[in-house]
């Protein structure tokens, strides 16, 4: 088969799928958790109307924000003199805009129904901001990072924002779910079905490293 | 320490919840906070302890301001809700949160496990305890920072007989010289036993404050009458 013939190329492409989804996952959740926490447990005129948007953009199209990095990134675009375009850090600022929402949305709901709770019982034994927050992120560790596994499962099996921005370009910005589109295309369906193999143990060791991390808080 | 109350509102969606003109809490005495289900109760205490806002009104401590007694003050709360962990971490953890040190702590330790006995709990889950065993941890990690003004809200409405007498004891030796006790409960034997002054709530309001003797033998307000059955 001709996958086997050009390792190189095909270990370029997993590195890159890992590279990508896992910086977006950890911008996305270090943007998330940090504004997700706050925005749980402060009370705002507009919360509701953010809870919707969020809810809104969670289920957004990666084609959609896909389009709105492109544009973005464009020559003409708000950022286009900074020619990002058809490069890994397009990849990565799309990811990252698509799954922020799932991540924020998912740690603000949970910690919506725990939080205040959690802060009023550090607060009745005299804990500072920080030792409140320490405590919300040791608490709802479990909560937490099955809102990161959601993140990341929504980055790693992506296409379309990366399809778009990334331009699927041969050892540069090609991943495994853009080549396997591509294959698939031109009815290479065995390196299709290979590498969509690899993915997808791929994701169950990443998902199971984050499920262990997540400890016996999940049964 | 002394607290003073004055003017004191809580509205919830335009619904006054709480409404104290005036409330005055002294030095070295014990309280019970006794009124039916919704009278205010528990958001006057956690108002007194800093956990809530009032929508208008003073609360004053020592003439002194909230932030300025903030570390003075603890409140066990209704919930009884335990932090993940043992049963030790629990409850060294407010001391923790006070940055004591190690030595302080072990010493505060040793004067507060004996009273339930929970040695043998001390690394267990705490997730795994029975209610009666989460509200004496709840209790001892209140107890153990031996603030000036401590709230008890409930604290034994899990416990058996014993641990209430034990815990009851606990409650009754805190209040000395400027340290003062408040026991939120619809006990009123519990009332009777550990209480030096007693305040009956209804809808948001006090309408009645004094010695336990005077409230419990010679109670003006009807519904107290009607409550002690007199």
């Amino acid at each position: 088969m001709d996958i086997f013939n050009n390792l190189t190329e095909i270990r370029g492409i997993i590195y890159m799928s890992l590279f990508v989804s896992i910086s977006s996952t950890l911008i996305a959740s270090l943007l998330g958790i940090s504004l997700g926490i706050p925005a749980a447990l402060k009370e705002f005129r507009l919360k509701k109307y953010l809870i919707r948007i969020t809810n809104t953009l969670m289920s957004l199209p990666p084609v959609l924000m896909g389009l709105v990095t492109y544009l973005l990134l464009s020559r003409n675009g708000p950022l286009g003199s900074l020619r990002l375009l058809f490069t890994p850090t397009a990849m990565i600022l799309a990811q990252t805009l698509l799954i922020f929402p799932i991540i924020f949305g998912l740690v603000m709901s949970s910690i919506s129904k725990s939080g205040s709770e959690i802060k009023r019982n550090c607060l009745s034994l005299g804990a500072n901001n920080m030792d409140i927050i320490m405590t919300i992120l040791k608490e709802s560790r479990a909560q937490i990072l099955t809102s990161v596994t959601a993140g990341y499962g929504r980055a790693i099996s992506e296409v379309g924002a990366v399809m778009m921005v990334g331009g699927n370009i041969k050892g540069y910005t090609r991943v495994m779910t853009t080549y396997i589109a591509l294959e698939t295309g031109k009815g290479n369906f065995s390196n299709a079905i290979i590498i969509g193999v690899i993915l997808l143990l791929i994701s169950f060791v990443i998902n199971f490293i984050l499920l262990k991390l997540q400890g016996s808080d999940v049964s | 320490m002394k607290v003073f109350v004055h003017k004191a509102v809580k509205k919830y969606n335009n619904n006054i919840v709480l409404s104290i003109d005036n409330l005055n809490l002294e030095d070295g005495k014990i309280y019970a906070v006794i009124g039916l289900n919704g009278s205010g109760k528990t958001t006057l205490m956690e108002s007194i302890a800093g956990l809530k806002d009032l929508s208008s009104g003073i609360i004053k401590y020592n003439n002194l301001n909230l932030e300025n007694v903030k570390n003075d003050i603890s409140i066990m709360l209704q919930s009884n809700y335990l932090f993940n962990g043992s049963v030790l971490s629990n409850i060294i953890c407010g001391l923790k949160f006070r940055k004591y040190k190690e030595a302080e702590i072990k010493k505060r330790l040793a004067k507060y496990l004996s009273i339930f006995n929970i040695q043998e709990l001390l690394n267990k889950d705490s997730k795994k305890l029975s209610g009666g065993e989460q509200e004496k941890v709840c209790l001892l990690r209140s107890a153990i920072l031996e603030t000036n003004l401590t709230i008890f809200d409930e604290p034994t409405s899990s416990m058996d007989i014993e641990s209430t007498l034990k815990a009851e004891e606990l409650i009754k030796n805190m209040a000395d010289g400027h340290r003062t006790v408040v026991v939120i409960t619809h006990d009123i034997y519990q009332a009777k036993r550990i209480a030096d002054e007693v305040i009956f709530m209804d809808s948001g309001k006090v309408i009645e404050i004094g010695k336990k003797e005077d409230i419990f033998n010679n109670p003006k307000h009807n519904l107290i009458k009607a409550i002690l059955n007199i």
